[in-house]
Protein backbone atom coordinates (compact mmCIF):
# COMPACT_ATOMS: atom_id res chain seq x y z
CA UNK A 1 0.00 0.00 0.00
CA UNK A 2 2.82 2.39 0.99
CA UNK A 3 4.68 1.40 -2.15
CA UNK A 4 1.72 2.34 -4.39
CA UNK A 5 1.21 5.65 -2.58
CA UNK A 6 4.88 6.58 -2.97
CA UNK A 7 4.72 5.80 -6.73
CA UNK A 8 1.62 8.01 -7.14
CA UNK A 9 3.34 10.78 -5.20
CA UNK A 10 6.44 10.41 -7.38
CA UNK A 11 4.31 10.78 -10.54
CA UNK A 12 2.67 13.91 -9.07
CA UNK A 13 6.08 15.29 -8.03
CA UNK A 14 7.46 14.91 -11.57
CA UNK A 15 4.20 16.36 -13.01
CA UNK A 16 4.43 19.57 -10.95
CA UNK A 17 8.21 19.91 -11.25
CA UNK A 18 7.92 19.58 -15.04
CA UNK A 19 5.02 22.07 -15.19
CA UNK A 20 7.25 24.76 -13.71
CA UNK A 21 9.71 25.27 -16.62
CA UNK A 22 7.10 24.27 -19.23
CA UNK A 23 4.78 27.04 -18.04
CA UNK A 24 7.52 29.67 -17.96
CA UNK A 25 9.39 28.88 -21.17
CA UNK A 26 6.83 27.06 -23.33
CA UNK A 27 3.34 28.25 -22.40
CA UNK A 28 4.10 31.88 -21.45
CA UNK A 29 5.68 32.95 -24.78
CA UNK A 30 2.72 31.40 -26.61
CA UNK A 31 -0.10 32.57 -24.34
CA UNK A 32 1.02 36.10 -23.44
CA UNK A 33 -0.20 38.27 -26.27
CA UNK A 34 -2.08 41.45 -27.08
CA UNK A 35 -5.70 40.53 -27.89
CA UNK A 36 -6.59 41.18 -31.53
CA UNK A 37 -9.83 42.91 -30.50
CA UNK A 38 -8.26 45.40 -28.08
CA UNK A 39 -9.90 48.82 -27.90
CA UNK A 40 -8.54 51.65 -25.85
CA UNK A 41 -8.59 55.41 -25.71
CA UNK A 42 -6.34 57.96 -24.11
CA UNK A 43 -6.69 61.67 -23.46
CA UNK A 44 -3.67 63.94 -23.29
CA UNK A 45 -3.70 67.66 -22.63
CA UNK A 46 -1.31 70.52 -23.29
CA UNK A 47 -2.07 73.40 -20.92
CA UNK A 48 -1.01 76.96 -21.84
CA UNK A 49 -0.02 75.82 -25.29
CA UNK A 50 0.80 77.91 -28.38
CA UNK A 51 -1.44 77.29 -31.36
CA UNK A 52 -1.56 78.78 -34.84
CA UNK A 53 -4.67 80.76 -35.70
CA UNK A 54 -5.21 79.88 -39.36
CA UNK A 55 -7.44 82.96 -39.77
CA UNK A 56 -4.67 85.44 -39.00
CA UNK A 57 -1.76 83.04 -39.53
CA UNK A 58 -0.37 84.13 -36.15
CA UNK A 59 0.54 81.99 -33.17
CA UNK A 60 -1.39 82.63 -29.97
CA UNK A 61 -1.45 81.30 -26.43
CA UNK A 62 -4.44 79.08 -25.65
CA UNK A 63 -5.50 77.63 -22.28
CA UNK A 64 -5.61 74.04 -23.45
CA UNK A 65 -5.19 71.74 -26.44
CA UNK A 66 -6.57 68.23 -26.09
CA UNK A 67 -5.36 65.12 -27.91
CA UNK A 68 -7.66 62.10 -28.03
CA UNK A 69 -5.88 58.94 -29.08
CA UNK A 70 -7.87 55.81 -29.91
CA UNK A 71 -6.53 52.35 -30.76
CA UNK A 72 -8.90 49.74 -32.14
CA UNK A 73 -7.95 46.20 -33.12
CA UNK A 74 -9.28 45.00 -36.48
CA UNK A 75 -9.83 41.26 -35.92
CA UNK A 76 -10.75 40.38 -39.54
CA UNK A 77 -7.65 42.16 -40.91
CA UNK A 78 -5.48 40.42 -38.29
CA UNK A 79 -6.80 36.98 -39.31
CA UNK A 80 -6.17 37.76 -43.00
CA UNK A 81 -2.57 38.81 -42.34
CA UNK A 82 -1.97 35.85 -39.98
CA UNK A 83 -2.64 33.44 -42.87
CA UNK A 84 0.39 34.73 -44.79
CA UNK A 85 2.55 35.87 -41.87
CA UNK A 86 2.22 32.51 -40.09
CA UNK A 87 2.10 34.09 -36.62
CA UNK A 88 -0.32 35.84 -34.29
CA UNK A 89 -0.81 39.38 -35.53
CA UNK A 90 -2.57 42.46 -34.17
CA UNK A 91 -3.82 45.21 -36.47
CA UNK A 92 -4.38 48.49 -34.68
CA UNK A 93 -6.27 51.28 -36.37
CA UNK A 94 -5.36 54.44 -34.52
CA UNK A 95 -6.57 58.00 -34.59
CA UNK A 96 -4.87 61.00 -33.02
CA UNK A 97 -7.52 63.69 -32.88
CA UNK A 98 -6.32 67.11 -31.75
CA UNK A 99 -8.92 69.57 -30.48
CA UNK A 100 -8.39 73.27 -29.86
CA UNK A 101 -9.79 75.24 -26.89
CA UNK A 102 -12.90 76.13 -28.92
CA UNK A 103 -13.68 72.44 -29.45
CA UNK A 104 -12.77 72.56 -33.13
CA UNK A 105 -10.50 70.07 -34.84
CA UNK A 106 -6.84 71.10 -35.14
CA UNK A 107 -5.60 67.94 -36.78
CA UNK A 108 -6.69 64.36 -37.27
CA UNK A 109 -4.08 61.71 -38.11
CA UNK A 110 -5.16 58.11 -38.70
CA UNK A 111 -2.68 55.27 -38.78
CA UNK A 112 -2.56 51.50 -39.09
CA UNK A 113 0.02 49.62 -37.02
CA UNK A 114 0.50 45.90 -37.63
CA UNK A 115 2.61 43.93 -35.18
CA UNK A 116 3.38 40.51 -33.70
CA UNK A 117 0.91 39.86 -30.86
CA UNK A 118 3.62 38.27 -28.66
CA UNK A 119 6.81 40.25 -29.29
CA UNK A 120 5.30 43.55 -30.54
CA UNK A 121 7.72 43.43 -33.48
CA UNK A 122 6.28 45.24 -36.50
CA UNK A 123 4.80 43.03 -39.22
CA UNK A 124 4.86 44.43 -42.74
CA UNK A 125 1.66 44.03 -44.72
CA UNK A 126 -0.46 46.04 -47.11
CA UNK A 127 -2.37 48.72 -45.25
CA UNK A 128 0.42 49.75 -42.86
CA UNK A 129 0.20 53.55 -42.99
CA UNK A 130 0.25 56.93 -41.30
CA UNK A 131 -2.26 59.53 -42.51
CA UNK A 132 -2.75 57.56 -45.72
CA UNK A 133 1.00 57.35 -46.51
CA UNK A 134 2.36 53.79 -46.71
CA UNK A 135 5.10 53.31 -44.09
CA UNK A 136 7.42 50.53 -42.99
CA UNK A 137 7.96 50.53 -39.24
CA UNK A 138 11.21 49.06 -37.93
CA UNK A 139 10.45 49.63 -34.29
CA UNK A 140 7.75 49.43 -31.66
CA UNK A 141 5.00 52.00 -31.15
CA UNK A 142 2.64 52.67 -28.19
CA UNK A 143 3.68 49.54 -26.23
CA UNK A 144 6.90 47.76 -25.23
CA UNK A 145 7.26 43.94 -25.30
CA UNK A 146 6.31 41.83 -22.29
CA UNK A 147 9.27 41.58 -19.86
CA UNK A 148 10.83 44.81 -21.12
CA UNK A 149 14.61 44.91 -20.81
CA UNK A 150 16.85 47.67 -19.49
CA UNK A 151 18.10 48.72 -22.92
CA UNK A 152 17.40 51.09 -25.77
CA UNK A 153 14.59 50.15 -28.16
CA UNK A 154 13.78 51.27 -31.70
CA UNK A 155 10.64 53.42 -31.60
CA UNK A 156 8.57 54.58 -34.56
CA UNK A 157 7.75 58.28 -34.86
CA UNK A 158 4.49 58.80 -36.77
CA UNK A 159 5.15 62.46 -37.67
CA UNK A 160 8.49 61.88 -39.40
CA UNK A 161 7.54 58.31 -40.43
CA UNK A 162 10.98 57.19 -39.22
CA UNK A 163 12.25 54.76 -36.59
CA UNK A 164 14.84 56.00 -34.07
CA UNK A 165 16.27 54.74 -30.77
CA UNK A 166 14.37 55.45 -27.58
CA UNK A 167 16.86 55.40 -24.73
CA UNK A 168 16.53 53.58 -21.42
CA UNK A 169 17.38 56.21 -18.79
CA UNK A 170 16.95 54.28 -15.57
CA UNK A 171 14.51 52.58 -13.22
CA UNK A 172 12.11 54.76 -11.27
CA UNK A 173 9.00 54.50 -9.15
CA UNK A 174 5.87 56.08 -10.56
CA UNK A 175 2.96 56.23 -8.10
CA UNK A 176 4.05 53.04 -6.39
CA UNK A 177 4.84 51.11 -9.58
CA UNK A 178 8.43 50.26 -10.55
CA UNK A 179 8.93 51.53 -14.09
CA UNK A 180 11.65 51.87 -16.71
CA UNK A 181 12.03 55.43 -17.96
CA UNK A 182 12.61 55.89 -21.71
CA UNK A 183 13.32 59.09 -23.63
CA UNK A 184 13.57 59.92 -27.33
CA UNK A 185 14.45 63.22 -28.97
CA UNK A 186 13.39 63.86 -32.54
CA UNK A 187 15.40 66.86 -33.86
CA UNK A 188 13.77 69.48 -36.09
CA UNK A 189 12.63 67.54 -39.15
CA UNK A 190 10.55 68.54 -42.18
CA UNK A 191 7.29 66.56 -42.01
CA UNK A 192 4.27 66.23 -44.31
CA UNK A 193 1.21 68.43 -43.86
CA UNK A 194 -1.75 66.54 -42.36
CA UNK A 195 -4.19 65.37 -45.05
CA UNK A 196 -7.05 66.92 -43.09
CA UNK A 197 -6.42 70.60 -42.38
CA UNK A 198 -8.35 72.62 -39.77
CA UNK A 199 -9.59 75.20 -42.29
CA UNK A 200 -11.97 74.22 -45.07
CA UNK A 201 -10.59 74.80 -48.54
CA UNK A 202 -6.96 74.49 -47.45
CA UNK A 203 -5.36 71.24 -48.52
CA UNK A 204 -1.78 69.94 -48.24
CA UNK A 205 -1.50 70.46 -52.01
CA UNK A 206 -2.61 74.12 -51.84
CA UNK A 207 -0.14 74.77 -48.99
CA UNK A 208 2.63 73.05 -50.94
CA UNK A 209 2.04 75.46 -53.84
CA UNK A 210 2.82 78.42 -51.55
CA UNK A 211 6.21 76.90 -50.73
CA UNK A 212 5.44 76.74 -46.98
CA UNK A 213 6.72 73.65 -45.23
CA UNK A 214 5.95 72.06 -41.84
CA UNK A 215 8.71 71.24 -39.34
CA UNK A 216 8.53 69.33 -36.07
CA UNK A 217 10.61 68.41 -33.05
CA UNK A 218 9.71 66.51 -29.91
CA UNK A 219 11.11 65.04 -26.74
CA UNK A 220 9.10 61.93 -25.96
CA UNK A 221 9.13 60.37 -22.48
CA UNK A 222 7.61 57.09 -21.36
CA UNK A 223 7.39 55.43 -17.95
CA UNK A 224 7.04 51.73 -18.81
CA UNK A 225 5.95 48.98 -16.41
CA UNK A 226 8.51 46.29 -17.36
CA UNK A 227 6.50 43.09 -16.69
CA UNK A 228 3.64 44.03 -19.03
CA UNK A 229 5.60 46.45 -21.24
CA UNK A 230 2.76 48.94 -20.90
CA UNK A 231 3.49 52.63 -20.44
CA UNK A 232 1.79 53.87 -17.26
CA UNK A 233 2.56 57.48 -18.12
CA UNK A 234 3.81 59.44 -21.11
CA UNK A 235 4.48 63.02 -22.04
CA UNK A 236 5.92 65.01 -24.93
CA UNK A 237 7.50 68.41 -25.30
CA UNK A 238 6.19 69.00 -28.78
CA UNK A 239 6.84 71.87 -31.21
CA UNK A 240 5.66 72.44 -34.79
CA UNK A 241 6.49 75.31 -37.12
CA UNK A 242 5.49 76.43 -40.59
CA UNK A 243 8.52 77.75 -42.46
CA UNK A 244 9.02 79.86 -45.60
CA UNK A 245 6.73 80.33 -48.55
CA UNK A 246 4.19 83.00 -49.37
CA UNK A 247 1.65 81.76 -46.79
CA UNK A 248 3.57 83.41 -43.94
CA UNK A 249 3.57 86.90 -45.47
CA UNK A 250 7.31 87.32 -45.56
CA UNK A 251 8.00 85.79 -42.12
CA UNK A 252 10.63 83.05 -41.97
CA UNK A 253 8.61 80.86 -39.63
CA UNK A 254 5.58 80.74 -37.36
CA UNK A 255 4.78 78.35 -34.52
CA UNK A 256 1.95 76.01 -35.47
CA UNK A 257 1.90 74.27 -32.07
CA UNK A 258 4.06 74.26 -28.97
CA UNK A 259 3.22 72.67 -25.67
CA UNK A 260 3.92 70.07 -23.01
CA UNK A 261 1.54 67.24 -23.75
CA UNK A 262 0.69 65.14 -20.69
CA UNK A 263 -1.78 62.35 -19.89
CA UNK A 264 -4.97 63.53 -18.22
CA UNK A 265 -5.11 62.66 -14.51
CA UNK A 266 -8.13 60.30 -14.68
CA UNK A 267 -6.45 58.38 -17.51
CA UNK A 268 -3.24 58.03 -15.49
CA UNK A 269 -5.20 56.46 -12.60
CA UNK A 270 -7.15 54.21 -14.98
CA UNK A 271 -3.96 53.09 -16.76
CA UNK A 272 -2.15 52.32 -13.50
CA UNK A 273 -5.07 50.21 -12.24
CA UNK A 274 -5.23 48.31 -15.54
CA UNK A 275 -1.47 47.73 -15.67
CA UNK A 276 -1.36 46.52 -12.05
CA UNK A 277 -4.09 43.95 -12.86
CA UNK A 278 -2.33 42.75 -16.05
CA UNK A 279 1.01 42.66 -14.21
CA UNK A 280 -0.42 40.12 -11.75
CA UNK A 281 -1.60 37.91 -14.64
CA UNK A 282 1.84 37.99 -16.31
CA UNK A 283 3.62 37.35 -12.99
CA UNK A 284 1.29 34.39 -12.40
CA UNK A 285 2.76 32.70 -15.49
CA UNK A 286 6.35 33.89 -15.17
CA UNK A 287 6.88 33.67 -11.44
CA UNK A 288 4.09 32.72 -9.02
CA UNK A 289 2.91 29.47 -10.67
CA UNK A 290 6.36 28.22 -11.84
CA UNK A 291 7.89 28.68 -8.37
CA UNK A 292 4.76 27.32 -6.69
CA UNK A 293 4.72 24.19 -8.87
CA UNK A 294 8.44 23.65 -8.38
CA UNK A 295 8.09 23.87 -4.58
CA UNK A 296 5.11 21.52 -4.66
CA UNK A 297 7.05 19.06 -6.85
CA UNK A 298 9.98 19.05 -4.41
CA UNK A 299 7.65 18.57 -1.41
CA UNK A 300 5.83 15.68 -3.10
CA UNK A 301 9.14 14.08 -4.07
CA UNK A 302 10.34 14.28 -0.46
CA UNK A 303 7.07 12.69 0.71
CA UNK A 304 7.36 9.94 -1.91
CA UNK A 305 10.94 9.14 -0.82
CA UNK A 306 9.92 9.11 2.83
CA UNK A 307 7.08 6.65 2.15
CA UNK A 308 9.40 4.53 0.04
CA UNK A 309 11.95 4.47 2.85
CA UNK A 310 9.27 3.42 5.32
CA UNK A 311 8.22 0.60 3.00
CA UNK A 312 11.79 -0.71 2.72
CA UNK A 313 12.60 -0.63 6.46
CA UNK A 314 13.02 -4.25 7.76
CA UNK A 315 10.12 -5.41 9.88
CA UNK A 316 10.58 -5.42 13.66
CA UNK A 317 11.77 -8.81 14.94
CA UNK A 318 8.95 -11.04 16.12
CA UNK A 319 8.90 -11.44 19.91
CA UNK A 320 10.23 -14.83 20.86
CA UNK A 321 7.64 -16.88 22.63
CA UNK A 322 8.74 -17.58 26.16
CA UNK A 323 9.25 -21.30 26.47
CA UNK A 324 8.98 -23.19 29.63
CA UNK A 325 12.39 -24.15 31.03
CA UNK A 326 13.20 -27.71 30.29
CA UNK A 327 14.27 -29.86 33.19
CA UNK A 328 17.94 -30.45 33.29
CA UNK A 329 19.00 -33.87 34.20
CA UNK A 330 21.87 -34.09 36.60
CA UNK B 1 11.38 0.10 -12.94
CA UNK B 2 7.99 1.00 -11.44
CA UNK B 3 9.43 4.33 -10.20
CA UNK B 4 10.66 5.09 -13.72
CA UNK B 5 7.21 4.42 -15.16
CA UNK B 6 5.60 6.66 -12.51
CA UNK B 7 8.04 9.52 -13.31
CA UNK B 8 7.51 9.13 -17.06
CA UNK B 9 3.73 9.25 -16.54
CA UNK B 10 3.98 12.49 -14.56
CA UNK B 11 6.26 14.05 -17.17
CA UNK B 12 4.02 12.98 -20.07
CA UNK B 13 0.89 14.39 -18.40
CA UNK B 14 2.64 17.72 -17.76
CA UNK B 15 3.83 18.02 -21.36
CA UNK B 16 0.43 17.05 -22.80
CA UNK B 17 -1.38 19.53 -20.53
CA UNK B 18 0.89 22.48 -21.32
CA UNK B 19 1.04 21.79 -25.06
CA UNK B 20 -2.77 21.46 -25.21
CA UNK B 21 -3.42 24.67 -23.29
CA UNK B 22 -0.85 26.54 -25.42
CA UNK B 23 -2.35 25.20 -28.64
CA UNK B 24 -5.86 26.20 -27.62
CA UNK B 25 -4.76 29.77 -26.91
CA UNK B 26 -7.39 32.42 -26.40
CA UNK B 27 -10.23 33.37 -28.77
CA UNK B 28 -9.60 36.42 -30.99
CA UNK B 29 -13.04 37.88 -30.33
CA UNK B 30 -14.76 40.45 -32.51
CA UNK B 31 -13.73 43.92 -33.59
CA UNK B 32 -15.11 46.47 -31.15
CA UNK B 33 -18.15 48.34 -32.45
CA UNK B 34 -16.92 51.51 -30.70
CA UNK B 35 -15.67 54.25 -33.05
CA UNK B 36 -12.32 56.00 -33.25
CA UNK B 37 -13.00 59.05 -31.11
CA UNK B 38 -13.36 62.59 -32.45
CA UNK B 39 -14.76 63.96 -29.21
CA UNK B 40 -13.13 64.23 -25.80
CA UNK B 41 -14.42 61.49 -23.46
CA UNK B 42 -15.41 62.73 -20.01
CA UNK B 43 -13.82 59.71 -18.29
CA UNK B 44 -11.86 56.55 -19.21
Amino acid sequence: MRRTASLVLLACAVFFAALSPLLRWYAFPRLAKIPANQYQDMVLVAKNATLLDYGTMKAKKVPQVTIVQTLKGDVAAAKRIEETAGRDVVVWDGLSYVQGPDGKMVSEIPERYIFDAHSQEPVHATGEMVDGDPVKRDGIEFKWPFLTEKRDYEYFDAQTRTTNPIHYKGTRTFRGVEVYYFEQTIPWTKVPMPKKMPVQGITPESVAKTGTTRWYTTVRRFWVEPVTGAPVYGEETHQEELRGGTLLGGRAKVTAFAGDVKMREDYIEHTIALVKHNRTLVLLMTSYLPWGFLSLGIALLALALWLEALGRRPADPQPVAASAPEPVSA
Amino acid sequence: MRALIAAATGLTLAVVLVVTISALGSPAGETSPKPLLTTVPSHP
